[in-house]
């Protein structure tokens, strides 16, 4: 569960980007975040995931604060996924990528195959399991990194702008990827543009404009 | 500061860095340090800024003064196990040598932030320099802090996966570094690439002579900052040699 109890944000000392802000996150809903570029949406999503911290007030990431934890230790609560998918890819394979946490957790090879074999199909990546990441369209890039940080198994997705890129098809295995998620009991925020992906998948709709959260219900 | 000529910062940016290289006596380091600050709180820079910045170099710093007092011959030895010299002043005295000049390098470089991009290839240009070659620093200065921002991403996205960098092992840490190295080199490669296709399609070079807008024109006051930076110099090496 995420909890945010009057918070209130600014990268310079000029401007508010976000103001006492009261807002719950409930494991196993999915959350969708809207409203005009420049709102506020992405900043928001960071300070759920403790990457950004509260310029005043408290965020409660499964009943603690943000400020008490650190980054890897949210990261194995939370996954999230960037706007720019390419920030979030380091390795030099696809395979490598899906293999990266496990690795440096001395995983068994046999297991660590099996997990990025299953990754791999699940997100069609088969076909590009060998490329260098960064050759990818933008679609792919996406789908790895949402496969990369599932790899993790966190109990909450922070995905921003997920649907960017993807066709149709992409976008309906994306549709069955949260359905699953959701029925795993995995809590979602997500901040999307696409209206059809946000009727299809919406719990709650909450909306960030200047500064402000409504929340739509 | 921000209505001095971009080429009068250089002077004084030159003037301040070839300082800290030649000089060796560590009182004169001190001086040359004071005025550096001078002349950036004057620019408008702030010293706590600044200290910041500096703060990153202090683990250097303490790695300098032991390879040094290690690696050094002579000196008397201040800190000493089972007869060997660990910390010795001779070590110190270099060590701090090198971190002054450090900071004095980097801080007196804050001066030229006070110019936009725009300004500082336009001074450059009028300095002979040709544009191609005054437009590249320039795209240097530009994307560096786009790289700074890349690079922290990555750091945070592989913290992001439950990956604590401050508790796995030295070699595996190395490893994980190198990952961060990856996608910085490519998306370099990428960024130049696309801009130069991008400059080529706004016609970069089509024509041998460029005509500018906006022509620099040196006013007294930057022939009297100039002409103080030289004295400055003069100065501090003729206090230099006297001291040798």
């Amino acid at each position: 569960m995420i909890v945010l109890e009057n918070v209130s944000f600014q990268y310079t000392k000029d401007r508010w980007i976000l103001k006492q802000v009261d807002l719950e996150i409930e494991n196993g809903s999915c959350t969708f975040i809207v409203g005009p570029n420049g709102g506020g949406k992405t900043t928001l999503s960071k300070l759920m995931a403790g990457i950004l911290k509260p310029t005043s007030g408290d965020v409660y990431l499964d009943q603690q604060n943000t400020k008490d934890l650190e980054l890897y230790q949210v990261g194995t609560k939370v996954g999230y996924l960037f706007q720019e998918p390419e920030r979030q890819i380091f390795a030099a394979t696809v395979k490598d990528e899906l293999a990266f946490v496990m690795d440096l957790k001395e995983m068994a090879q046999e297991e660590i195959r099996k997990r990025v074999e299953a990754a791999l199909e699940q997100f069609q990546l088969q076909e590009v399991a060998n490329s260098f990441p960064f050759q990818l369209s933008r679609g792919e890039k996406q789908r790895l990194a949402l496969a990369a940080i599932l790899m993790n198994e966190p109990s909450f997705l922070i995905l921003d702008e997920p649907t960017t890129g993807l066709d149709r098809e992409r976008k309906k295995i994306l549709s069955q990827l949260i359905e699953q998620l959701k029925e795993q009991g995995i809590g979602m925020v997500i901040i999307s543009h696409d209206e059809k992906f946000i009727q299809t998948h919406a719990d709650r709709v909450v909306k960030v404009a200047g500064g402000e959260v409504k929340d739509g219900g | 500061m921000s209505y001095l000529d971009p080429r009068t910062k250089l002077v004084m940016v030159l003037t301040v860095s070839s300082l800290a290289v030649l000089i060796t006596n560590l009182y004169l380091l001190i001086l040359v340090q004071i005025i550096a600050v001078a002349t950036v709180t004057a620019a408008g820079g702030s010293i706590l800024d600044m200290l910041k910045k500096l703060k990153k170099f202090l683990l250097i710093f303490v790695v300098i003064v032991f390879v040094q007092s290690i690696f050094t011959k002579g000196g008397q030895p201040l800190w000493q196990v089972m007869n060997f010299t660990i910390i010795s002043d001779l070590g110190l005295f270099r060590g701090l040598q090198m971190i002054l000049r450090f900071f004095i390098i980097i801080s007196s470089a804050s001066i030229m932030t006070t110019s936009t991009p725009r300004e500082i290839i336009q001074g450059l240009v009028q300095c002979k320099i040709p544009y191609e070659m005054a437009f590249m620093v320039t795209i240097a200065i530009r994307f560096l802090p786009i790289l700074r921002d890349e690079a922290n991403d990555i750091l945070t996205a592989i913290q992001l996966r439950g990956i604590n960098l401050r508790q796995i092992p030295l070699l595996k840490r190395l490893k994980t570094y190198s990952y961060l190295l990856m996608p910085m080199i490519t998306s370099v490669l990428l960024k130049a690439q696309e801009l130069s296709i991008a400059m080529e399609l706004r016609a970069f070079r089509a024509y041998p002579q460029r005509t500018s807008l906006r022509v620099l024109k040196m006013q007294r006051l930057d022939y009297l900052v100039m002409a103080v930076c030289i004295l400055v110099f003069l100065i501090i090496m003729v206090l230099a040699l006297k001291i040798k």
